[in-house]
């Protein structure tokens, strides 16, 4: 009698357990662990976000060809020696821009006012290389050829850094303090290539908010919409290339984190199909994939952490963009070491 | 009115019978009766996919007891609007162990998934080992996936499909009361349903059984959580079902 009373316990547990679950999705199966900002919520804030700085970034343009860094999982704590690192790298070698595909740091305040700081200090860096002072407030690109470029303030420069979030980016208030940072998960951006016969190019990046394990009803309906189509052009783009933090492909056996389920793979593949993707970048899993589905390419990267992996290895990716459009890419080394 | 409610619940929870054995869905225990060697099921479900929308359908599955130890069944499904369409065999081999029984299972399941054009073959082999209040399956899945429509200048088998490395099955299950019940209520939690095998995604909910008055036939029922991302331990909606049905034995 005691046995049955104790699972009918466990059953209204169930059940209460399961109505939150569908009401709040914020609840793992467990019922303990909280997810704090749900992908709907975090769809809505984006995408609102996305609206009203339409034209933040006009376009990131670069000349004939051009390369851009990849990096993933950092899980910046209280050393952030490889997010520097990688910052550094891209400067160093000139990448237009870096995408960063989630996980970006574990959710405390400090490590995201230490990651803020880290990105100020980047932009200063960036802004001190590639752009000219034409007086105490205003400066001009020395990348962009056209001919009439932009004059910006400080503060409507775009540092090329683009992220997307990651799952835990959104752990307890993590999606507060990310997003006080980076403020959409979920949007696009056009690089406008200047050939040299003359003619323009369009590449094409798409941002997905994949943090939860799902893109959720807001996001599959506003990219059924075809919110995330080109912003100037609709159709024509020579390159595409997709950033999302969960991964597609398992690379393992022994790989224990959750891939999107049966329906929304099939749906992902369709899709990146149908927006003829060249290369789809993901991360999470912090091990490295490389594989092609029917006509596009998949690269799964190892985690950049230090904390995962202490030892110097090829941790980031840079894709090389010919002016034809051709891809390749390289792996490119990291040599910090922790602070032990 | 809560009277009435409460009385038709129970109504429908005691309704007298014996228990009779059934195989593939939860309906009491799944060993040969020994009487009835044919078993059909039949379900209707519905529910809403973060994917697909709202989306409603059928399944059914046939039961063959060849020995008390050997069976084979076959099933089939159909899911509107998700326009899903599934195919199953599976055989089974009972291992009685004291009271309770061991089942060794090997599945092979084929899905289409007609709106992208995907095929998936899946082949599962796993224990299942049923006692009165608890069940447990632990196994492993094959699972390959592909693309019906690939693009001409790629390979079939190379750059259209996919073959997951070996992914492990898992299941629990938990009964309000024992096993040979006339009815009974359970929990479960498992990264698989009837047609298909997750990797580490899990799915949970709430399943019922209860024999109708005529002994041949059972009502059994589930209510299915499938969150996204349970692994990850930020389980996040993604897609609630339910499912109803009949089972006949003869």
């Amino acid at each position: 009698m005691k046995t049955t009373y104790l699972l009918a316990g466990l059953l209204l547990a169930t059940f209460t357990l399961s109505s939150c679950h569908t009401l709040e999705e914020k609840i793992s199966p467990a019922g303990i662990l909280i997810a704090g900002t749900a992908v709907e919520d975090r769809i809505d804030m984006s995408y609102n976000f996305f609206l009203n700085h339409y034209d933040d970034v006009v376009y990131l343009a670069a000349e004939d060809d051009y390369t851009f860094l990849v990096g993933a999982d950092s899980h910046v704590t209280t050393d952030p020696g490889r997010m520097d690192e990688m910052l550094a790298i891209g400067l160093r070698d000139d990448d237009l821009f870096y995408a960063h595909l989630g996980d970006i740091a574990d959710t405390k305040a400090r490590y995201y006012i230490t990651l803020d700081s880290l990105l100020q200090e980047g932009k200063k860096r960036y802004v001190a290389a590639h752009y000219r002072e034409i007086d105490p407030f205003h400066y001009v690109s020395d990348r962009n050829p056209d001919e009439n470029p932009l004059t910006l303030t400080y503060d409507e420069i775009v540092f090329p850094f683009f992220p997307v979030v990651g799952n835990h980016d959104i752990t307890r208030n993590g999606w507060a303090l990310w997003s006080s940072i980076f403020h959409s998960s979920f949007y696009e951006i056009d690089v406008v290539v200047f050939l040299k016969d003359g003619d323009i190019a369009f590449d094409h990046l798409i941002f997905l908010d994949s943090a939860s394990g799902t893109l959720g009803q807001t996001q599959i309906k506003l990219i059924e919409e075809g919110v995330l189509n080109g912003k100037y052009l609709t159709g024509g783009y020579r390159n595409t290339f997709v950033f999302s933090h969960t991964n597609i492909f398992r690379p393992q056996f022994n790989e224990f984190a959750s891939t999107f389920t049966r329906e929304e793979t099939f749906y992902l593949l369709d899709k990146f199909e149908e927006w003829n993707v060249s290369c789809v970048f993901c991360g999470h899993v912090h091990m490295w994939d490389e594989r092609n589905y029917n006509g596009v390419h998949y690269l799964t990267l190892e985690a950049m952490s230090e904390r995962n992996n202490p030892d110097p290895g090829d941790y980031l990716v840079r894709i090389h963009v010919g002016a034809d459009g051709s891809l390749s890419w390289t792996p490119v080394h990291m040599n910090y070491t922790p602070k032990r | 009115m809560r009277r009435y409610l409460s009385t038709l619940l129970l109504l429908l929870l005691f309704l007298p019978s014996r228990p009779c054995a059934y195989a593939q869905v939860y309906s009491g225990e799944r060993k040969f009766d020994g009487i009835h060697r044919n078993e059909v099921s039949a379900n209707l479900a519905g529910g809403f996919n973060v994917v697909s929308g709202a989306f409603f359908g059928e399944a059914g599955t046939y039961t063959h007891h060849f020995t008390d130890r050997w069976s084979l069944s076959a099933g089939q499904q159909v899911q509107f609007l998700k326009w899903l369409c599934s195919a199953d065999v599976m055989g089974t081999y009972r291992l009685p162990l004291g009271r309770t029984n061991l089942y060794f299972d090997g599945r092979l399941v084929n899905n289409f998934y007609t709106q992208w054009d995907q095929y998936e073959i899946l082949i599962n082999a796993s224990a299942f080992w049923e006692t009165s209040h608890f069940d447990l399956r632990l196994g492993m899945s094959y699972i390959h996936y592909y693309k019906y429509k690939i693009k001409e200048e790629y390979q079939w088998f190379t750059d259209a499909g996919y073959t997951e490395p070996p992914t492990i099955t898992f299941g629990v299950g938990l009964n309000l009361l024992p096993r040979t019940s006339s009815w009974n209520l359970g929990l479960f939690l498992r990264n698989y349903d009837q047609f298909y095998y997750e990797n580490w995604n899990i799915n949970w909910g709430i399943r019922f059984h209860a024999t109708l008055p005529w002994n041949e036939m059972k009502l059994f029922g589930e209510f299915n959580i499938r969150p996204a991302g349970s692994l990850s331990q930020l389980a996040t909606r993604y897609e609630t079902s339910l499912k109803m049905g009949i089972k006949y034995v003869w």
